[in-house]
């Protein structure tokens, strides 16, 4: 029947084709982002020496002080270059000075969002003068990972931040 | 009409005024915003750059119970026997939630001379915000009208006492307003669970969610009484109050009742469209000179210009005090 060669050869050339051609791939995501939020706790041990450690978060208050980490795992078989992790500092907190830590990483901050520095560049306008901005008025925080992100490591990036 | 004052200045020093600007501030982010933390990652794998997004990092405000109670009236004068001698104090919500608080008055206060008695309706709330007890204002009924704040929201309340008539001249009587709030108080950091708004916990601040301050009375006896006559003279021998013409003051000034008015000090503004005449002031017909110095009056420019005369301690006894002064009408 001819209906049934035409389907014949239909199949063939079906099965020719393969869907797995790199140009219409969906590649998966390799950098799992994980974002925090935990308080540093007292602790005194049984010797009476006092340590600080890291807890959940249950509850905040204005004047409390909140640690955000941040990490980035390479889910790949390849590594990851030039990995940079950006975060806007949380409405309604400031950035506590000198928080901010992520080893093998150089970090910046922005005031508004478009110019990053260190603590040494950063400036504001006040008044039509121009001074060093201040920890509390950065508003985003650069991480530039100085290394790539081999497959199944992770990158951390930390700050702390006040309520206000 | 000419504006005539006399001060009685007191010994005791009288209590700071509260009233200005409000120095209590409610602390930060209101109580049940979430606080949201979303991060962002940029890398390369080979040619291909990505950008991705961690999840969303929350973390809710609790809400903080804080009050802070100013006194906004200054020693009130009182005479022995008084009923319904009002102070008023200032409530403010410095917490991050709204919140009611509970009043209440204690009279029995150590340290002073008598205790006021808390007249029949003892506690007015500022039922149309005026800031000024007038008939509009709501008598307080503890647990039925406490007042709801807003955070950073105050009201003034009104407090009535009665004071005993046993008391004598110069004595003192304290009263406390306590406002504390609602939902709880205690050492700061107690926490009322799932009690604060928006379902968050509800947290003592370092006010412990209770705050008093003090309010006081004074017994005075003495009254002062001011008498003022005036004569105008033109300068044509007539009594027409016309540009030029002059008008002579004189005012009579006497004590009466128990105690002493302390280092009373006359004073009255020279009236508006009037010069003070230089060299007319006198003291029970002895001239006093214009300038400050060691005598007892002085004509001041200030704003408007005025004389003021240190009349002594007055008591009912010290006979009757005349300042004499005189103006000139000015051209209009």
């Amino acid at each position: 029947m001819k209906t049934g060669i035409k389907n014949f050869i239909g199949a063939a050339a079906l099965s020719a084709c393969s869907f797995g051609s790199p140009a219409f791939a969906q590649t998966k995501d390799c950098v799992v982002l994980k974002a925090s939020a935990e308080v540093e706790q007292e602790v005194v041990n049984a010797k009476g020496e006092k340590s600080t450690t890291l807890a959940p978060v249950n509850k905040v208050v204005p004047g409390d002080t909140v640690v955000w980490t941040i990490t980035a795992n390479n889910v790949c078989t390849k590594p990851s270059d030039n990995v940079t992790i950006n975060n806007p500092v949380p409405e309604h907190m400031a950035y506590v000075a000198n928080s901010a830590m992520g080893a093998g990483s150089d970090i910046t901050y922005s005031v508004d969002g478009k110019t990053f520095g260190t603590t040494d560049q950063l400036t504001v306008s006040e008044n039509g003068a121009t001074r060093k901005a201040r920890a509390d008025e950065y508003k985003h925080i650069r991480w530039v990972f100085k290394n790539s992100l081999q497959p199944g490591a992770s990158a951390f990036a930390r700050f702390r931040a006040v309520l206000n | 009409m000419q504006s005539l004052r006399f001060m009685a200045v007191a010994g005791a020093i009288a209590l700071a005024l509260g009233t200005g600007a409000n120095d209590a501030h409610a602390r930060g982010v209101v109580a049940g915003t979430s606080i949201n933390n979303t991060a962002t990652v940029d890398y390369t794998v080979g040619s291909v750059t990505s950008t991705v997004s961690s999840n969303q990092s929350s973390v809710l405000v609790a809400e903080i119970l804080d009050v802070e109670v100013t006194v906004q009236t200054a020693t009130v004068a009182v005479t022995p026997g008084a009923t319904q001698k009002m102070l008023s104090y200032r409530v403010t919500n410095i917490g991050n939630g709204p919140e009611a608080f509970l009043l209440v008055i204690n009279d029995a206060i150590a340290g002073d001379q008598f205790d006021p008695v808390a007249s029949a309706t003892a506690i007015y709330l500022d039922s149309d915000a005026s800031g000024a007890f007038n008939s509009g204002d709501a008598p307080y009924v503890a647990g039925s009208n406490d007042p709801l704040l807003s955070p950073d929201g105050f009201t003034t309340v009104f407090v009535f006492n009665d004071i005993p008539a046993t008391v004598v001249d110069n004595n003192i009587g304290r009263s406390n307003l306590t406002a504390t709030a609602r939902t709880g108080s205690g050492a700061a950091g107690t926490v009322f669970a799932g009690q604060g708004e928006a379902g968050t916990d509800a947290v003592v601040g370092t006010s412990t969610a209770t705050s008093v301050d003090q309010g006081e009375y004074k017994v005075e006896g003495i009254a002062i009484t001011a008498n003022k006559t005036q004569t105008v003279v033109d300068q044509y021998s007539g009594a027409r109050p016309i540009p030029g013409a002059r008008i002579n003051y004189s005012i009579a000034v006497n004590a009466t009742g128990s105690g002493t008015a302390t280092a009373a000090v006359f004073s009255d503004n020279i009236p508006a469209g009037t010069t003070y005449l230089p060299g007319t002031l006198s003291l029970n017909g002895t001239a006093l000179s214009d300038g400050s110095d060691t005598d007892a009056g002085a004509f001041e420019a200030t704003s408007p210009p005025r004389v003021r005369v240190q009349l002594g301690d007055l008591l009912a006894t010290s006979g009757t005090k005349t300042i004499t002064f005189a103006v000139t009408i000015n051209n209009q």
